[in-house]
Order: structure tokens, then sequence, then C-alpha cells
């Protein structure tokens, strides 16, 4: 592939004015995206175990495959799309580091491999729901960091 | 290593993550023609071929929305990904993006078909569903092959 670079787009002040809004909006979707799954899902490891076991105490069914596919299918559509965004601006302006690689790789990675093990946890073992959430927090996390270390290059500017 | 280099790392993954999409999507379809009750994936298929489930023009509406949206954007984010190929070209990248735009509108609109009593098999269905995933995955192909 050869990528077509065009002239130094750095210091236009249009250019850094929408991508400070973007990161901003993908900032704001990170964190409600996290609110979100802990309803659907559960906030604590006892609420993610009933709703993906159900519970005889309470009388909760586990959720229906349907539900959690459809979950898991919307979140790869917007995962992909969120870190793709941010991993674009964040490679533009952060050309010359050298850690920008394995960061890339763990944030992509961890980002598939959330609901990979959501949906493991459901069909195989308790584990992989521990595997969830620590993937899930983790990209997230590593999202919101790089949202803010972009916004901090923008802002200094 | 030239940083555009970089680019190659979120591309890659967007092919992962586009194969798991397609994989997630025929599943719930497949669900949703009765899959967890049957005995197996080909009795599903053969139960949408000749007698598809029932549906109403809502249970169209609700699933076309968000596809039209969403199949669209994600072919032109991959397709564009074909301008900066050195190994296809770029008219040939174009047949494949044309046809996979309008395989995707039928596949979507296909339903459409079934509920307004026009055909009674599901088979152009599955028929234009199977077409949308080669010819997908020949278009992520032909973005890992330029990598």
């Amino acid at each position: 592939m050869k990528f077509l670079i065009s002239k130094d787009l750095g210091y236009n002040k249009l250019l850094s004015f929408l991508m400070i809004a973007v990161v901003m909006s993908i900032l704001m979707y990170l964190v409600l995206d996290a609110v979100l799954h802990g309803y659907v899902i559960g906030f604590d490891l006892h609420s993610i175990d009933s709703t993906l076991y159900g519970n005889t105490e309470t009388f909760e069914e586990p959720v229906l495959i349907d539900s959690l596919l459809m979950q898991v299918h919307i979140d790869l559509f917007m995962t992909i799309f969120s870190l793709l965004t941010l991993a674009s601006i964040y490679i533009r302006l952060y050309k010359k580091e050298k850690a920008n690689r394995w960061l890339l790789h763990v944030l992509f990675g961890t980002g598939i491999a959330a609901p990979t093990f959501l949906l493991a946890a459901y069909f195989f073992s308790k584990p992989f729901m521990y595997a969830w959430l620590v993937t899930f927090l983790l990209w997230h996390l590593l999202a919101v960091m790089l949202s803010v270390i972009i916004l901090k290059k923008l802002y200094t500017k | 290593m030239k940083f555009t280099e970089l680019y190659r790392i979120p591309i890659a993954y967007l092919l992962v993550y586009i194969v798991l999409i397609l994989g997630t999507g025929i599943w719930i379809f497949l669900l949703s023609q009765g899959l967890d009750t049957e005995e197996n994936i080909g009795a599903t298929l053969q139960k949408v071929g000749f007698a598809p489930i029932e549906k109403s023009v809502y249970n169209f509406v609700e699933v076309a929305a968000p596809h039209m949206f969403a199949i669209g954007t994600l072919i032109f984010v991959v397709a564009h990904f074909m301008l900066f190929s050195t190994r296809f070209s770029q008219k040939f990248s174009l047949k494949i993006s044309v046809s996979l735009f309008i395989v995707a509108l039928i596949n979507i609109c296909a339903y459409l078909l079934i509920i307004f009593g026009f055909v009674v098999s599901g088979w152009i269905k599955l028929l234009s569903l199977a077409l949308f995933v080669l010819l997908f995955l020949l278009l992520l192909g032909m973005v890992a092959f330029s990598l």
C-alpha cells in the first residue's frame, strides 16, 4: 500500500477543532458505553453472573442468546469505528513515538477480545466472565487515555 | 519505519473485526429463523429456503434501518483503502465495490419480497446473503493482500 500524505495539516485551525470535537464525542461515548454495559450486563461480578447464568434464588433467567449476540454484534461495530478514528488521529499526531505500535496492538486486541470473552463466558465457563471484565475495562481505559493524550496535544499546539 | 506504516495496524484489525461482525450477523439471522430449536444449521437453511419465518413490515424496517447505514459505511471505509493499493487496479476494486453495494441492498431488501408475497421461498435471501458475504470476504482479502 502506498498512503497519500498531503501537507502537514496538524496546524490547520479547522482540522484541529474538528479533531478536538470528534475526540471529545468519542470520550463521552466511551464513558456512556461503560455505563450502558453496567446497566445491561451488570456493574458488579454478582449481577454479571446473574445476567449470564441466571439466578435461582431470585428466579432470574439467563440472558437470551439472541440478545447477547445482538449486543456483541453492535459492540464490535461501535468499537472498531471509535478505535479506528482515535488511532488514526493518534498516529497522525504522535508519529515519532516508538511505543505506538504496542499501544495500538493492545488497544485493538483488547477491544476484540472483550466481546469474544463475553460469548465464551456464556457458552463455556465463568473464568471467561472475569476475562471479559478485565479486557472490557482495559480497552475503555486505554481509549480514554488515548483521547486525553490527543486532546492534550491538540490544546497545547 | 515510516509513521504511515503504523496505519497498517488499525486496518488489519478492521478486517478481523468485520469478519466477526459478519459471523455474528449470520448467526443472529439464523437464530431468528429458528436455529436454536433446529437440529443443525443445514436444517435451518433449508427451512429459510422453503418456508422462511413470517415477518411484518415493522420487523423489516427495524432490521433494515440500522443495516442500511452500517453496511454502507463499512463497505465505504473498507473499499476506500483500495485507493492506496499497489497490487489491484482501481477499475477492479470499483467493480467489486459496486457489486458489493448492489448485493448488500438486495440482501437487506430481500425480505420485502417475502413480506409482500412476491415470492414464497427464501432462497433469494439466502443467495444474496451468501453472495454478499463472499464478495465482502473478497474485498477484505484484497485489502489484506495490499497491506
